[in-house]
């Protein structure tokens, strides 16, 4: 019988494990935590000022123009909503086909995810001509009439899909870390410690019936959520397949648009855990290079899909002898913008067949790099898509180009220390990794263990 | 102004009708009179008399709006006049037209003019006046715009001059003051008056009776001028006149620089009467331009022939030798005389790269249609200009068009009223003798247009008093010891003779907003204090009685038709104007007239034409910011002027587009962007004029660069005058860039790509004859969705491309109507403008002989319209009437429409681009018409505040709409008719035949299927014959999936 791998290295004990996982809640802060956090607090608060400036004085800050009118908000929008899939993708689908190597990732994955998820909601909200008006955006009881929202719009869609998302995403995740509350609060040597974990941890005393609902809870909440991780990025990607634009009506764009999206977590989940296994050395033992390598896997085979999609694209423009589709597609690889293009195709499907080697797959530094340069395509992606298309349409008397600015980078740079600061507080204030669902794959991989 | 003058207010006038009492407004009331003394006569006098005086009725509004809108505790003191007292005429809300003048360069225009509450608001075409008929040029609109230029002189002022008279700083003066010191200065005698051309007839018989009076000198002159035409006509047939042409009568029409649909003469009459020619399918006329430059007439022809200006006059008697001696056709086929003189002219085809059969045939074509052509030279002032407009009189007398086609001008005035460049380098030169010691300067900024070689600053320091009526400290006011700001024309009486029997009234439409004075009565004042000059120009206290009492004596005894003259005169005011165009019989050319003209030697090297453009004229109006924003007709740059040259030179050059060159004539240097044109000639270099001014106000100093540096005082002694055209030019090109901002890409239409692209649908007239339908694909088109139901009206377009030239009236129209506002060239360059139409050109060829062709886009207002389903917030959403509404204060901004609308005919609002307009410009918009803010979604509504008045109008009147009744801003401002708007449910209305039954009509990007309501027709070029094969690229492929 072929012995598999252990899931978690070092012959830890079931003592050793909380110790390991709760060392960083319970510690001072590290210098480099210290440091990266202020970093990202800064960035964050520039990022609140340049909000803040292009709210008061208007979109003309930012580069979208006449024909342009979406850019670097909806972009980013598309971007963060994309990175969030892996999150759940990890804990809900994994935990449903029993992928064991899942758990001592899935709680990280799915911090990112709400994180992603709350940094890309901004957009939507922000992008408009009139943000304090945002609330329009929602069917709520009013006195006009009353005025409902128009349900045929695929930006209405959207604002139910992220905010469903996100609601759901952060409730699974939530419950996901009840029990590990427990731990902390019954760990906690201080009483401010203890209300708020006591708080947190919803009266949880691991008993038999806590537990049995917690599972039962546990596998709803994780059936719930796998039909979102197909339905939000479908949804994001009606914005641009329902309109009538070349170069974005498309059938094939929501699977596309999930493939890309759950390349596009993985890249962003292996770059944060590299990230997490040299800040805390300890977590090495449990989101060790099999883990990496699985995930690995999975952003060579998305990348795949990705790149079919790219071809695919091409592909039908020609069928379909639509001059103005195969023109879009000619000016995205030949145009203005082809350096854009080739970025996102060298780095989405180019760079990532480097997986195929082994030593490669296995290689922190290796897959740290490569996972950078998948977020960078995978945000060039959704340039291409919104900006080439958009800057040449129909009427060549329309074409105009997108107008980067400042306050273009600002908000793009400044949406990575929101993000980065929330994960921060993450990693300190909780366990980064499930101590409950740890603790029974244990013996997997070990002699004579039975299976967890 | 004198008290004298103002202190009776006669009863007359105030007993009289609205414009009459106007009178009494523009001219009687001192200008130092308080405001309470203002309030005080409203109150007293006025009121009770059932008149009242705009400008007191506005600040009484304000004073009642003030009332009802602040819960004040304190009931205001003054004494409030509530509006249901109303004066007559007026009704809150209910706008009223006068019919008034103006005068566009030498084009003069009946206007309709939309006041409401007593301000003027739109400046629309007389539909009635037998010239324009209702069309309006892009200028003549904007120009109600610089009536509320905040940087308008408020009074009269004081120059401090300093002994260099460097200094530039001003004092406000009263006119009482300086009225005293200049008619003491006047009185010590060498007067001379400068202005530009005088087309008012009555205006002319005042300068007279004052120049009689003071001894003064009379200089007219316009940096535009066209004196050779004049000239010409003088030589050729013995009276200088401006001709009178019949476009709509001519089948076959050549043009050698005459940019007559865009600038040369009367581009908005040319142009209706062209339009009737090109819409005669039957027999449609067929335009052959010869282009130095790349002119909106070139854009329009049906056959363009790229040229030097140099060659002007070649090609025209090149023609004639086709003609006269080649064909041995005409009357003087057998004139020894004339055939050995055009024997210099057998090879032009040759010199001008033109293929000789090509050129013969336009001869043939001219030749066939004798009696029905019409040879058209544009008096560019280049050293052949004379010798090519003499030519032309040739060569019309030989196609015996004399009297046809063309007919001699019935002038009341001379013809030096046009003004002549003579007349201004005599000034100068008697300026510089010392011969001129008061010189008034009025309509004419001779420091700004004129050459830095002729020294004028140094000839107009000689002057011991220079006064200038000018409305802002512009260049030459910068060196007049009183600037005296004339009214703006909508402030002021005036009239103008239309050059064919037609005379017009000028009408004053509001109150003189400042303590500004018309030229008419502050010579009339000097007059009266220095009591010089005939009886009539001391006796009357207003310009007005004056203007009454020359229409009594010289206009009413030849057109009244036996009524009273004030209902003449009335009738005059409410028309717009009297008489009918008269027809003088054809005249017989002098034949020795064509030794007069001898072509100087051909210039070598580049030349420099230096034309003025669409958009801009001679610069007068460079503060009015529609006009800086308003994209040229072909090349579609705003805000900037610059060198044009074809690719070809551009490689020569090694220049790029946006390049700085210095362009070097003689010792005058300017350096100027490079703008790589298509379709020019590779010698030539094309600079437009009007631009690079220095004193015109906060929006046009420092925009361009002034090209009139680089004219030229010509040397020949046989006519003087300022060469614009033609002139050696050395080009250097620069390291440096410059970015010009375009509305527009710079595309050529290119097989590869966009051949595909049905977008302008063009035929030859060939084509067409033997399908009407020709090229006009239509694609079958089925939906599994029934769509909206039309109960009551459907409102639709049609944009007809054949009449369209691209002059763009109909942006500015639209601007004025609906708001729209201003940029600037910063936010162009971003894509931001915020026209709600715009005038697309396509070139279509390679480019050497691109052709053009022009699309007016508005919003489609489409049945399926693709912004309507994708607002998340039901901000833009149809309307029972097939409209796309507009919900401004629904919509957040999501610009998800703009982005979803395959015209992208959407406008957003980037940043708060209404919030801080300066005052009085705020005056300016329309009260019908929202005012967007910051972070939403425009567009064009179809006037939808017209439809909403029509239809009230017709409802209140119990009765249905009329078609034709409701006219859109763009349509009524067309010169061509190009747009036609009304009611798809009316199956009697124009709109819904063009429908059914105009098989040139076409959907722009039908095959979309947003169902757009405007349709466009077919461009039908006469041309077939000469047919190339690049005008069938953009030709859908024939038979295809149909």
């Amino acid at each position: 019988m072929i012995q598999r791998k252990p899931l978690v290295l070092g012959d830890k004990s079931l003592h050793q494990v909380t110790e390991d996982i709760v060392a960083p809640v319970e510690r001072w802060p590290s210098k480099g935590w210290v440091g990266l956090f202020l970093g990202a607090k800064t960035l964050f608060i520039f990022y609140i000022t340049c909000i803040g400036i292009v709210v008061s004085v208007g979109m003309g800050l930012l580069g979208v123009s006449h024909p342009v009118g979406w850019g670097t908000m909806i972009i980013t929008f598309v971007f963060w909503i994309g990175i969030g899939h892996a999150g759940t993708l990890i804990s809900a689908i994994l935990f449903l086909f029993r992928q064991k190597w899942r758990t001592s990732v899935a709680r990280t994955a799915e911090a990112m995810t709400v994180f992603a998820v709350m940094t890309a909601g901004i957009f939507p909200l922000i992008h408009t001509g009139r943000p304090w008006l945002d609330f329009w955006l929602f069917p709520y009881p009013n006195q006009r009439g009353p005025l409902w929202v128009n349900f045929r719009s695929p930006l209405l869609w959207d604002v139910f899909a992220v905010s469903t998302y996100a609601t759901v995403s952060m409730v699974f995740w939530y419950i996901g870390m009840v029990p590990d509350f427990a731990t902390l609060r019954d760990r906690s040597k201080n009483k401010i410690r203890y209300l708020v974990y006591g708080a947190l941890s919803l009266g949880w005393r691991g008993t038999a019936r806590n537990w049995s609902h917690y599972e039962m809870l546990y596998l709803i909440l994780a059936g719930l959520s796998t039909p979102l991780v197909l339905s939000v990025h479908t949804i994001v990607s009606f914005d641009f397949a329902v309109s009538g634009l070349p170069g974005w009506h498309a059938t094939i764009f929501p699977p596309y648009f999930v493939a890309g999206a759950i390349f596009s977590g993985f890249g962003m989940v292996v770059t944060l855990m590299t990230l997490v296994r040299i800040g805390f050395p300890e977590f090495k033992n449990y989101i060790t290079i099999d883990h990496m390598e699985v995930m690995n896997k999975i952003i060579m085979a998305t990348g795949l899909m990705v790149g079919y999609a790219y071809g695919s694209e091409f592909f039908v423009a020609w069928y379909s002898g639509n001059p103005y589709e195969q023109y879009v597609f000619i000016n995205r690889a030949m145009g203005p913008y082809a350096w854009a293009y080739w970025t996102m195709i060298v780095c989405n499907v180019v760079i990532p067949q480097l997986f195929w080697v082994r030593n490669f797959r296995r290689s922190i530094p290796v897959m740290f790099v490569i996972s950078i340069f998948v977020n960078i395509g995978m945000w060039f992606e959704r340039f291409v898509i919104t900006v080439t298309s958009l800057h040449r349409d129909y009427l060549p008397s329309n074409w105009g180009m997108y107008n980067w600015t400042f306050f273009d980078s600002a908000i793009l740079l400044g949406s990575f220390g929101m993000f980065l600061t929330l994960f921060l507080l993450y990693l300190r204030v909780f366990p980064a990794i499930s101590i409950a669902e740890i603790k029974p794959v244990l013996g997997v991989g070990k002699e004579g263990a039975h299976h967890g | 102004m004198s008290d004298n003058h103002s202190s009776s207010p006669d009863q007359e006038n105030l007993n009289s009708t609205y414009w009459r009492s106007l009178d009494e407004l523009s001219e009687k009331v001192s200008p130092s009179a308080n405001a309470s003394a203002e309030v005080k006569k409203v109150a007293d006098a006025e009121f009770t008399q059932g008149s009242l005086e705009r400008r007191d009725f506005l600040k009484l509004m304000g004073a009642s709006v003030a009332l009802a809108t602040t819960s004040c505790i304190r009931r205001p003191v003054q004494k409030i006049i509530p509006y249901n007292k109303q004066p007559e005429e007026i009704t809150f809300a209910v706008p009223n037209f006068y019919t008034s003048t103006y005068l566009d360069g030498i084009e003069p225009l009946g206007l309709l003019v939309k006041t409401r509450e007593g301000r003027p608001l739109k400046v629309d075409g007389n539909p009635e006046h037998p010239m324009n008929q209702g069309g309006l040029s892009a200028k003549a609109q904007a120009h109600i715009l610089s009536l509320y230029d905040p940087e308008r002189m408020k009074g009269p002022v004081k120059n401090l001059l300093n002994k260099t008279r460097s200094n530039f700083d001003t004092v406000s003066t009263s006119w009482e003051d300086a009225d005293k010191a200049i008619t003491a200065q006047l009185k010590k005698g060498n007067v001379a008056i400068l202005t530009g051309p005088v087309l008012s007839p009555t205006t002319q018989m005042l300068i007279n009776d004052f120049c009689q009076g003071f001894k003064a000198k009379h200089y007219a002159w316009s940096p535009l001028s066209i004196a050779h035409l004049v000239e010409a006509q003088k030589v050729s047939y013995g009276t200088a006149t401006l001709p009178q042409y019949h476009i709509e009568k001519a089948q076959v029409i050549v043009s050698v620089d005459a940019d007559f649909l865009g600038t040369y003469l009367k581009p908005t009459t040319f142009a209706k009467q062209f339009a009737v020619g090109r819409r005669n399918y039957k027999k449609m006329n067929r335009l052959i331009s010869f282009d130095s430059q790349y002119s909106l007439t070139g854009a329009n022809s049906d056959l363009r022939y790229k040229i030097k200006p140099s060659e002007g006059a070649s090609v025209i008697l090149g023609l004639a030798y086709e003609i006269v001696v080649r064909g041995a056709k005409s009357s003087y086929a057998a004139n020894a005389q004339v055939k050995s003189y055009l024997g210099n002219y057998a090879n032009v085809a040759q010199e001008i790269g033109v293929s000789p059969e090509l050129f013969s045939r336009v001869a043939q074509d001219l030749w066939n249609a004798k009696g029905e052509s019409l040879v058209l030279v544009g008096d560019t002032q280049s050293d052949v200009s004379f010798e090519a407009q003499v030519a032309a009189n040739f060569l019309n007398s030989v196609l015996e068009n004399e009297g046809k086609t063309i007919v001699a001008g019935v002038h009341s005035g001379t013809a030096s009223s046009y003004g002549s460049p003579s007349e201004i380098l005599q000034l100068l030169a008697d300026l510089n003798a010392g011969k001129i010691s008061t010189l008034v300067v009025h309509g004419v900024n001779p420091l700004y247009t004129l050459p830095e070689s002729l020294n004028a600053k140094d000839a107009f320091k000689k002057v011991e008093l220079l006064i200038s009526t000018a409305d802002r400290q512009d260049e030459t006011a910068t060196l007049a010891h009183y600037i005296l700001p004339d009214n703006h024309v909508l402030e002021s009486w005036n009239d103008l003779d239309f050059g064919n029997g037609v005379v017009s009234l000028q009408q004053p439409t509001i109150r003189p907003l400042y303590e500004t004075r018309s030229i008419h009565l502050s010579l009339m004042t000097w007059a009266y204090l220095g009591d010089r000059g005939p009886k009539r120009l001391t006796t009357f206290e207003t310009y007005y009685d004056y203007l009454r009492n020359a229409w009594k004596e010289e206009l009413y005894p030849k057109l009244g038709k036996g009524q009273g003259f004030d209902d003449f005169w009335d009738e005059a005011l409410q028309k717009g104007f009297v008489g009918t165009p008269k027809e003088s019989s054809g005249r017989s050319l002098k034949l020795d007239s064509l030794k007069a003209g001898s072509p100087a030697k051909a210039v070598k090297g580049l030349q420099l034409h230096l034309y003025p453009t669409v958009q801009m004229g001679d610069g007068s109006l460079s503060n009015v910011a529609w006009l800086q924003e308003l994209p040229d007709p072909v090349t579609k740059i705003v805000w900037d002027n610059y060198a044009s040259i074809s690719l070809k030179l551009s490689e020569t050059l090694k220049v790029k587009e946006g390049q700085m060159v210095q362009l070097k004539v003689g010792s005058a240097t300017l350096e100027v962007p490079v703008h790589i044109q298509p379709g020019l000639h590779s010698e030539v270099v094309a600079l437009g004029l009007g631009y690079g001014r220095t004193h015109a106000g906060k929006v046009g100093n420092g925009i361009g660069f002034n090209s009139y540096k680089l004219a030229q005082a010509s040397k020949s002694d046989k006519n003087q005058f300022l060469q614009l055209s033609g002139i050696s030019v050395e080009v250097i090109p620069t390291s440096n860039f410059y970015e010009l901002a375009s509305t527009q890409s710079h595309h050529v239409l290119d097989s590869k790509n966009d051949g595909k692209r049905k977008i302008v649908v063009e035929a030859t007239l060939k084509e067409f004859e033997e399908n009407p339908a020709a090229n006009n694909h239509k694609h079958k088109i089925f939906s599994i969705w029934e769509g909206h139901e039309y109960k009551g009206h459907k409102w639709a377009m049609t944009v007809d491309l054949n009449t369209c030239t691209g002059c763009s009236a109909c942006v500015i129209a639209c601007q004025s109507e609906n708001n729209i506002p201003v940029v600037g060239k910063k936010y162009v360059l971003q894509g931001r403008e915020m026209h709600w139409i715009r005038v697309d050109r396509y070139f279509i060829g390679d480019a050497e002989t691109a052709e053009a062709v022009f699309q007016p886009l508005m919003c489609q207002q489409c049945d399926n319209a693709p912004c309507e389903t994708v607002c998340p917030v039901l901000a833009t959403v149809h309307n029972s009437e097939g409209l796309n509404d507009m919900v401004y204060n629904r919509c957040v901004g999501t610009r998800y429409c703009s982005n979803n609308c395959p015209y992208k005919v959407r406008r957003f609002n980037w940043f708060n681009l209404t919030g801080n307009i300066e005052k009085p410009l705020n005056l300016a918009l329309n009260p019908e018409v929202t005012v967007r803010s910051r972070g939403v979604m425009e567009k064009c509504t179809f006037c939808v505040h017209k439809i909403k008045a029509g239809k009230n109008k017709a409802k209140l009147e119990k009765r249905d709409l009329v078609d034709g009744e409701i006219k859109t801003s763009c349509q009524s401002s067309c010169p061509t008719g190009a747009i036609v708007f009304g009611d798809l449910n009316n199956p009697e209305s124009a709109v819904s035949k063009i429908y059914k039954e105009d098989p040139r009509n076409y959907a722009l990007l039908e095959e979309f299927h947003a169902a757009p309501t405007v349709r466009y027709l077919t461009k039908i070029r006469n041309n077939h014959e000469e047919h190339r094969p690049q005008s069938e690229i953009t030709h859908h492929k024939k038979g295809g999936h149909a």
